[in-house]
């Protein structure tokens, strides 16, 4: 218990549970088929949005973050509209194009601060635990710190967050629209003769990832106090993107675990100080040899479903032919 | 039947690889926290540093200056230092799980570091709520110690550098219209820029032209061109030497031979060394100055020659005096623990000398301390008289 109350793992749980709902945003468009690098764009609009409500107008946090999150669909508009025509590699370079201009106007805006960047954004921890504290715990309870308190409370609302997020995302792949997505996916022209509206299909896929990754924009600024152009250039939309490569895009799972194991590994590595880098790399290289396809695919699930439940692969295949028939 | 088995063997090895680099990673730590918490008398002291990457130039000058000032305060006895080096790539979220393992998981006295500003407004916030004294020694911006009473610093910020360099240069070379030149996706660079900006008009000095690039440009021939036709009696620029001195040497190639006033990031041995002769007339307020008749300054230079075979640029000085002057305060509370007490006498520290000359902190735990504007001449920076 003291271990998970240090508030070293508690910071690098809050930014587990960040990328895990920016690997999501990833899975949303790439569950159309569609390879969007702009992910790290929409982030950036979400987490200049929500910061400079809270710090220029006093917008209240639970407020700001979702508007965010609007901020960024409203943006998805209008480079998805000619962009979702695109396909495969042209459309990964119109985004990752879009990303690089949303950044290069941040730089230029006054109102974002340049390369300066927004310092003293209001921290949701340190609001939390403010409002814990007027609860009348100020003391905090059990010998934790008020402050362990503020921690606990945002880890637990980014939870929710995201397990409403998977939840979201797994009632998707079953429903009308998520087979209209694997259709899509699977082959966009037999889905189009078949009768789906694809482009409207695209767009949405494109619009939900923009608005999920928007809202994990205006959480990531509202929990480190400080956000800079420099956080959401190229790097960053490469990031997300191997998320999903390493853990697998098939299934929401894999982006997770992608995200997991990517923010982990790094601290973990730490032991190895000059080596962390060459290690880390070897690591993705060894991954990528192994598992081309990313860690968890629906195989996988199927495979580990009829091993936890020590019945005949019958029951593992009827999963599958049921869930990859559109 | 047979894929499904390889698959499966694929996916066992790969969960055991993971877990072998996990079990390593914490049975190293482990032992690391053991050796240090039997010896009750070290003061441990976090560094956070820019050690890989695009800036790790910076950071190891850091390390360096550091583990150099480290020996020698180990060597006198009277406190015992240990090191704990994170880097953090010089990226914001690298650097908050870099503090938060150092005060957390290390229970460092107090940290050094990190490197750059936008780190530290990310990582200033927490370690002050943490109570922990912060030093910064290469961070030049405006708002730095603004952040709260445990961050200190002691590198000169722009707003006290710049001014006095722009002075010096009106005076001597009777400056009346400048350019301006900065990196407009670079925070010190910009942060720069506004100084030059606010010194031009408040000595009344016209600037007649701005002209902007951006960090790792190689082509400045463009603004140069035009800054050339408007005949200026200087050039100011803001950038790191790496552009600058590509700045150089293109405005020396179509013509330009007026003075060029940089900021802190002209001040680097590194400038001079890829500039050649296109340096001369490059003007920096720093308060390193390797060419200072100082017996510390010297000494300093030699042990460090001795030790990592280079010439010592500042970010190595400022980092051995940071390490310097913690000790000293560490010294004077006499515990390795108290991180109050240190925070407290931190602030006191006055009359403290060192290789970049007098120093103490003031009122707003930024540094006080004299500043020499040099200038470059044939290749070598010199005090501009």
């Amino acid at each position: 218990m003291e271990f998970l109350l240090n508030p070293y793992y508690m910071q690098l749980i809050t930014f587990i549970i960040i990328n895990a709902i920016l690997g999501i945003s990833i899975y949303l468009t790439l569950s159309t088929g569609q390879l969007s690098l702009g992910n790290a764009g929409f982030m950036s609009v979400g987490a200049y949005t929500s910061a400079l409500l809270t710090l220029k107008a006093g917008v209240p946090l639970y407020a700001a973050v979702p508007l965010g999150g609007a901020a960024a669909c409203l943006l998805a508009a209008i480079i998805g509209i000619p962009t979702t025509r695109l396909r495969g590699i042209y459309l990964a370079i119109a985004t990752l194009g879009f990303g690089e201009v949303v950044r290069v106007i941040i730089l230029n805006l006054k109102i974002t601060n340049g390369a300066l960047g927004l310092s003293s954004i209001p921290s949701m921890g340190v609001m939390l635990s403010k409002g814990i504290a007027a609860f009348g715990l100020a003391g905090g309870i059990g010998g934790i710190s008020v402050r362990q308190l503020g921690s606990i409370a945002v880890i637990l609302i980014l939870a929710l967050i995201l397990g409403f997020l998977i939840f979201f995302a797994l009632r998707l792949s079953s429903s009308r629209l998520g087979r209209a997505f694997a259709a899509i996916k699977a082959d966009e022209h037999a889905a189009e003769v078949s009768g789906i509206d694809t482009r409207y299909y695209k767009l949405l896929a494109f619009f939900m990832g923009a608005f999920v990754a928007g809202i994990a924009g205006g959480l990531a600024a509202h929990i480190t106090f400080y956000i800079g152009p420099k956080d959401f250039a190229y790097h960053r939309a490469v990031e997300i993107l191997l998320f999903a490569v390493l853990g697998g895009s098939d299934v929401v799972w894999g982006p997770i675990l992608g995200a997991v194991l990517l923010t982990v590994l790094p601290e973990v590595l730490r032991f190895a100080t000059e080596y962390r880098e060459m290690i880390y790399g070897a690591i993705l290289v060894l991954m990528m040899a192994f598992r081309p396809q990313g860690l968890i695919s629906e195989s996988t699930l199927a495979l580990w479903r009829t091993k936890l439940t020590r019945q005949p692969k019958i029951a593992g295949q009827d999963k599958v032919t049921r869930r990859t028939t559109p | 039947m047979v894929t499904r088995s390889i698959k499966k063997k694929g996916i066992v090895s790969l969960f055991l690889m993971v877990l072998t680099v996990m079990v390593l990673g914490c049975s190293s730590e482990k032992s690391g926290n053991k050796g240090a918490a039997s010896d009750g008398s070290t003061a441990k002291i976090g560094v956070v540093s820019y050690l890989t990457g695009a800036g790790a130039a910076y950071g190891e000058s850091i390390r360096q200056g550091l583990e150099l000032a480290s020996d020698e305060v180990n060597a006198k006895g009277k406190v015992k230092l240990e090191l704990i080096f994170e880097d953090s790539k010089g990226e914001k979220n690298e650097a908050i799980n870099a503090v938060n393992k150092l005060i957390h998981k290390d229970n460092v006295l107090s940290l050094i570091g990190p490197t750059l500003s936008g780190e530290m407004f990310a990582v200033g916030p927490i370690v002050n709520q943490e109570g922990v004294p912060i030093m910064g020694t290469s961070l030049t911006v405006e708002g730095i110690t603004e952040i709260g009473d445990y961050v200190f610093r002691n590198s000169l910020p722009d707003s006290a550098a710049i001014p006095q360099s722009v002075k010096k240069a009106k005076e001597k070379f009777n400056l009346k219209k400048v350019a301006i030149m900065y990196s407009d996706n670079n925070d010190l660079a910009v942060s720069g820029f506004k100084i030059f900006e606010k010194t031009l008009k408040e000595i009344g000095v016209e600037v007649i032209a701005v002209e902007t690039f951006a960090d790792k440009n190689t082509d400045f021939s463009a603004q140069l061109t035009k800054i050339a036709t408007l005949n200026p009696d200087a050039i100011m620029v803001a950038g790191l030497y790496q552009e600058a001195a590509l700045i150089l040497k293109k405005a020396r190639e179509i013509g330009i031979t007026v003075p060029v006033v940089g900021n802190n990031g002209f001040n680097s041995p590194q400038l001079i060394k890829s500039a050649g002769n296109a340096a001369d007339g490059a003007i920096v307020a720093s308060p390193w100055f390797p060419g200072k008749d100082d017996a510390k300054v010297k000494s300093f230079i030699a042990a460090y020659k001795a030790k990592y075979k280079k010439e010592p640029d500042q970010f190595a000085a400022q980092a051995y005096d940071a390490l310097q002057i913690m000790a000293i305060a560490i010294e004077k509370t006499g515990s390795v623990t108290d991180r109050q007490k240190l925070r407290d006498t931190l602030a006191t520290v006055k009359d403290y000398s060192g290789v970049t000359g007098k120093f103490a902190f003031d009122e707003k735990r930024n540094p006080s301390m004299d500043v020499t504007v040099l200038v470059v001449k044939d290749g070598q920076f010199t005090e501009l008289k």
